[in-house]
């Protein structure tokens, strides 16, 4: 028998101040969501197993708890909140007016590996979703809801997120007549910056000289401004070069806004291209080895619902954060120190309680052992 | 300051030539000391040294910012990290070995592999459907098939020497393992100018540039 005593892997407890702080982050990023009239969503926390794999992509959707009902049907405990959300655009919210604003800060679980360093297999999303739009307008908006939730909770200095636009890679691939699986390979390759296997990979793969440049030269094309320059040198074909126009003009307005040491753009991160189609970024903080949160444009997404519509979001990880920002940070929220009150006789005890508690005053009762 | 993680044993002393060459040096008092974690000349460099199969651990979490670690650890292991230079050193080979070279296509039944490359070995054997039984061993892996412990075993190879020894033929070469320059992402995104200096130098070190 397992001792109680025992926790299952991955799990813990939160205490004292970690708890505050995991609070007063929440509500931070609640009131900026609310601030930009982002609405909260509070999604089932078992759903069945269909929808993460149609929301997630299967490999993704597999990491999740997974066990059957009484029916036989396969249920989940949610792996992420983002597939639910699309899930009521397309139901509960199909005859609301666009665009949707909605935002949710909910734990999600999943069955990590244990070696990974973003091991935790019940992670807090602050998250959302904005929907029924394209274009450059929403992926700023979404982008600078970001940056305000990082300034807000103290790591304006510290923030980094790196954005792409998958059309740069998928337009390459377009050019590539080979089929799925080389396809994969060669993302895994440009997205680990693999030079030497990716060499290899290119000259068994592809006979023409300026498609292998332009592979090749996209895992150096990490930077700002000018690596769009660069970019656009090796890089010639109509989509692709229609993706790099977006990503300049989304970068004109980071710039003008003085946000640019804080933005860097990352032509090599194709991670999760048959998730995003379009803006992808990633966000990491100085002090933290791996990433904090992760969003982009996913147009294919609500199509699984029924219903097509453009939708952009992100994520950022409150466990991280929390982690990041430690104890040194100062967690208000402790205000007067309480009033004690002596446990004498019962009635007259609670009566002086529920007085100072109508007041408003904080108090501790203090028995007796 | 950026920390680089060392695989101690067979790579080593490569891996510091090639990063002397490249302007990153270790004092001659500090190579004599026995302390694992040093700091270079200049001290702009921190060094680790860890058991190989720790590397990707320590660049993944981002303990150290870089490492340098052999293809073969890489694969084993799952870590996520950048691979962006192939620095040539420590080159081998990783292979199926066994006393006799057709236990492959003779065998219809579950193939016995004796190995301390469990995730290559059953991807190998995997991908063409042969099935095999894995049995993990963590040194002496030469010493299994004449034992009658396993059929075959896949392990990294340098000279072949140590197979012919114990009576073992190279079946099949798996692929070849050389060392790798690994980068930990965050690291990558936040002290791009600092990781951008050190793969440059070592690019050059590579090329047969010796930096000044």
């Amino acid at each position: 028998m397992t001792r109680l005593s025992k926790l299952p892997p991955g799990m813990r407890y939160y205490l004292g101040a970690e708890a505050r702080l995991r609070r007063s982050v929440e509500d931070t990023a609640m009131s900026v969501f609310e601030g930009w009239s982002y609405e909260e969503v509070l999604t089932p926390s078992l759903d069945y197993y269909a929808l993460f794999e149609h929301g997630m992509g299967q490999t993704e959707a597999q990491t999740s708890f997974r066990f059957s009902d009484s029916d036989g049907q396969m249920l989940s405990l949610r792996p992420d909140i983002t597939s639910s959300v699309a899930r009521v655009a397309a139901t509960l919210l199909a005859e609301r007016e666009r665009p949707l604003r909605l935002c949710y800060a909910a734990p999600v679980f999943r069955r990590q590996q244990q070696s990974h360093a973003e091991w935790r297999r019940e992670n807090t999303q602050l998250g959302c979703e904005l929907i029924g739009v394209s274009g450059a307008a929403a992926d700023l908006e979404v982008l600078l809801v970001a940056a305000e939730i990082l300034k807000s909770i103290g790591l304006a200095d510290s923030f980094c997120i790196t954005i792409n636009d998958v059309g740069i890679f998928n337009g390459l691939l377009k050019q590539l007549s080979t089929q799925s699986q080389p396809h994969e390979i060669l993302r895994r390759l440009i997205d680990t910056r693999d030079r030497g296997e990716l060499k290899s990979f290119l000259d068994r793969n592809c006979d023409n000289a300026s498609i292998r440049e332009a592979f090749s030269k996209l895992i150096e094309l990490t930077g700002k401004q000018e690596i769009l320059a660069d970019a656009r040198r090796v890089i010639t074909n109509p989509d692709s070069v229609a993706a790099l126009d977006r990503l300049g003009r989304l970068w004109e307005v980071i710039e003008s806004l003085g946000l640019d040491n804080s933005f860097e753009i990352d032509l090599a991160d194709v991670s999760s291209l048959d998730y995003y189609t379009g803006i992808s970024f990633k966000v990491f903080i100085q002090g933290l080895g791996y990433r904090v949160g992760r969003g982009g444009r996913y147009d294919g997404l609500t199509a699984n619902f029924g219903r097509s519509e453009p939708a952009v979001g992100f994520v950022l990880s409150l466990d991280s954060l929390v982690e990041v920002l430690g104890e040194s940070t100062s967690v208000n929220g402790k205000g007067d120190p309480a009033k004690s009150i002596q446990a004498g006789e019962l009635r007259e005890t609670f009566l002086t309680a529920v007085t100072e508690r109508s007041r408003k005053q904080r108090i501790r009762i203090s028995t007796n052992l | 300051m950026i920390t680089i993680a060392i695989s101690k044993g067979r790579m080593q002393d490569d891996a510091l030539a090639l990063l002397s060459k490249a302007g990153v040096r270790l004092s001659p008092a500090s190579l004599a000391s026995r302390r694992l974690s040093l700091p270079d000349e200049t001290g702009e460099y921190r060094f680790i040294f860890v058991k190989p199969a720790d590397v990707p651990v320590y660049v993944e979490h981002g303990i150290a910012d870089c490492g340098i670690v052999g293809r073969d650890v890489l694969l084993e292991s799952e870590a996520d990290v950048l691979l962006p230079l192939d620095l040539g050193i420590a080159r081998c080979r990783i292979v199926v070995a066994a006393l006799d070279p057709k236990v492959i296509t003779r065998s219809f039944g579950m193939l016995r592999i004796a190995t301390k490359y469990v995730r290559i070995a059953s991807e190998h054997f995997g991908a063409r459907g042969i099935p095999v039984e894995i049995i993990p061993l963590s040194g002496s892996v030469e010493l299994a098939p004449a034992l009658g412990l396993s059929d075959a075993i896949v392990d990294l190879v340098e000279t072949g020497q140590t197979l012919k020894e114990n009576g073992l033929c190279i079946v099949e070469v798996i692929r070849e393992s050389t060392g790798l320059l690994v980068l930990n992402r965050a690291s990558y995104q936040l002290k791009a100018g600092d990781i951008t200096r050190l793969t440059n130098a070592l690019n050059g070190a590579i090329e047969g540039v010796t930096a000044a």
